[in-house]
């Protein structure tokens, strides 16, 4: 790893004070963040993962002065968060994404406008910049148009224009594709990587492992305000069970049955999913001895039965970890 | 890599980012029309039956009065609607995390509404003028217009102030009606601040607009009685009072910023 990371935290915490009632004051605490220490390299992609209320905007936005820490110590470029924000705030950028956040009835062209005046674009440079970000992720032809006529991901796209507006050292996106079709996910992503081979560092969250492991060569899993893995792809997949995946789906397998495919050769753990009348087991291998044709031997009288093996996804490992926490 | 430097942020183009921004969405949002253009209307229709008759400058009196009523709507209402309005569009956010100082923005935001509180102040003399048929006798018009001017600049620094509230809180709609209602009652805008109870008089000694606005009365009203300390006293307590809240304004915005930074509630509406 590089001398200097990007982005890099000690013991973070965040606790968040809400308060109900008027008089008789009930104070509620949340731990969003217990602890979290990361390293990110600059100019790659670093991908958080964690289910919902992991504490990942949370994190983004202390890493984006939005927030600050409880305790504990964040830097990004090598400057504290918290200090130095001033020195930060135009070199990093932020896209919380979502219906919000944008002037919905003025058009495109005019917001980039204004953010860009904030941001001190220089003033001979400024509509020709934000022609190109305009084009970058493909709302030129709607530029003149008010945002409350966009559609979400045409939002999406406009929030991802801003952030990029001021050429930003760091970007944080936070779930950058939430809410779009395919389509205009897998553009969004495009321009993901299309960003990093500018030399931007770019943090995004997401839900999806297939994103994360499309994204980003690193990765962190996030479960209740502790990071619970940390590895690249590949070394995820080893960290639990082992590299191979088998699936057999029928109409119901009986407890004996489990039993006896838990007992096979290198067999590390299954998981049972419902699908409809049908029921898919999910075996984790560790070695290549067990065989689909092993487990179909093991199942005999199954009418219906089918068996495959599939490459073990992030998804497996990622929804291993986060249950594993879970318990 | 991406630029290492970065440009330098001009506190006079942020301001003036801010204030386009706000024509740009006045022009937008048609509802803005009823306090902006309506209300100066009806403002000084009442004055001028309620002031009718009332000694040879009840004219004055009227235009003044609807004048503030107005201008307070647009100066002081309208800054803390704009920042509200941030809160609300969850635009606060991205704003708070460009490198301009949000004091800029608001300053922006609060040029606008001094802009349009004018308009209204010009529709309010406009109606009072028809109703009457003859334009108010002025024994000082450059006078007036000079005061006119430094009045709509103390009433700029309670905006400011108020639009500091709308940062920390979503719930400063409260304190801005509060503060409404301590307007009206207290800086005297309708009827001069003397003819009070005594206790209600210290709340509006509180508020530049008051001073300022009975500085103005003397200069404008031959014989009138307002503070018994006559004009010039006023003017001090004006620019004193002035002084006051934009040097609050100053040092403001960044700890409630912090503040907001720390509860984390920059994005509540
Ligand atoms: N302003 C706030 N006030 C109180 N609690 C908060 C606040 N913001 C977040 N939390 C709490 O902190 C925890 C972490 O929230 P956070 O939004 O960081 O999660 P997340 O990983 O981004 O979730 P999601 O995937 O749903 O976006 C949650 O329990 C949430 O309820
Ligand atoms: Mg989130």
């Amino acid at each position: 790893m590089t001398p200097i990371p990007a982005i890099e935290t000690r013991g973070l915490t965040r606790t968040f004070e809400s308060r109900k009632g008027f008089l008789f004051r009930e104070v509620t605490r949340t731990e969003a963040l217990r602890g979290v220490d990361l390293a990110v390299a600059p100019e790659s992609i670093f991908g958080l993962l964690g289910p919902n209320g992991a504490g990942k905007t949370t994190f983004v936005k202390i890493l984006s002065t939005l927030l600050l820490p409880t305790g504990g110590k964040a830097s990004v470029l090598g400057h504290d968060v918290v200090d130095d924000s001033a020195w930060l705030r135009p070199r990093i950028g932020l896209v919380l994404g979502g219906e919000r956040g944008l002037y919905n009835r003025i058009n495109a062209r005019d917001n980039l406008r204004y953010f860009a005046d904030l941001y001190g674009i220089p003033t001979r440079e400024r509509e020709a910049r934000i022609e190109s970000v305009l084009e970058r992720v493909g709302l030129t032809w709607a530029a003149d148009r008010r945002v409350e006529e966009y559609s979400r991901g045409m939002k999406q796209k406009l929030h991802i224009a801003r952030g990029i507006l001021h050429r930003p050292q760091v970007l944080f996106l936070d779930e950058p594709t939430i809410g779009l079709d395919p389509k205009s996910a897998r553009e969004t992503r495009k321009l993901v990587r299309s960003l990093v081979s500018d030399g931007v560092t770019i943090f995004l969250t997401t839900h999806y492992m297939f994103e994360a492991e499309e994204l980003c060569p690193e990765i962190a899993v996030m479960s209740k305000g502790r990071i619970v893995a940390r590895d690249t792809v590949a070394g995820l997949r080893h960290l639990v069970g082992g590299d191979r995946t088998l699936e057999a789906e029928a109409y119901g397998f009986e407890d004996r049955e489990v039993a006896t495919l838990r007992a096979l050769p290198g067999v590390s753990k299954i998981v049972s999913e419902e699908y409809g009348p049908k029921t898919r087991l999910t075996l984790r291998l560790r070695s290549l001895e067990t065989t689909p044709d092993d487990v179909q031997a093991a199942l005999p009288g199954h009418t219906e039965l089918s068996v495959r093996e599939r490459r073990t996804s992030l998804e497996d490992v990622y929804l291993d970890l986060v249950e594993e926490e879970a318990r | 890599m991406a630029t290492a430097d970065v440009p330098a942020i001009s506190r006079s183009r942020a301001t003036r980012a801010s204030l386009r921004l706000a024509v740009l969405m006045f022009m937008a949002d048609p509802q803005w029309l009823i306090p902006s253009m309506i209300a100066p209307v009806i403002f000084g229709v009442v004055a001028f039956e309620l002031f009718r008759g009332a000694g040879p400058y009840f004219l004055t009196y009227a235009i003044l009065g609807a004048g503030m009523m107005s201008m307070w709507g647009q100066t002081l209402y309208g800054s803390g609607w704009a920042i509200g309005q941030d809160r609300e569009f969850g635009t606060l956010e991205p704003t708070v995390q460009s490198p301009t100082p949000y004091v800029y923005v608001v300053l922006g935001r609060v040029l606008w509404n001094v802009v349009s509180g004018l308009m209204g102040g010009g529709i309010v003399y406009l109606v009072v003028l028809a109703s009457a048929g003859s334009p108010p006798a002025v024994p000082d018009p450059v006078g007036f217009v000079i005061l006119f001017l430094f009045v709509m600049l103390t009433l700029a620094s309670v905006g400011i102030l108020f639009s500091a509230a709308w940062v920390y809180t979503r719930y400063s709609g409260f304190i801005q009606n509060v503060g409404e209602f301590a307007f009206y009652v207290g800086t005297g805008c309708m009827f001069p601040i003397v003819l009070l109870p005594f206790w209600t008089n210290p709340i509006g000694l509180f508020f530049p607009p008051t001073w300022a606005l009975d500085a103005l009365r003397y200069l404008s009203i031959p014989g009138y009685v307002g503070f018994s300390w006559g004009f010039w006293p006023d003017i001090l307590g004006a620019v004193v009072t002035t002084l006051v809240y934009v040097a609050i304004a100053g040092t403001i915005f960044k700890r409630v910023e912090l503040h907001v930074l720390a509860k984390g509630n920059l994005s509540d509406y």
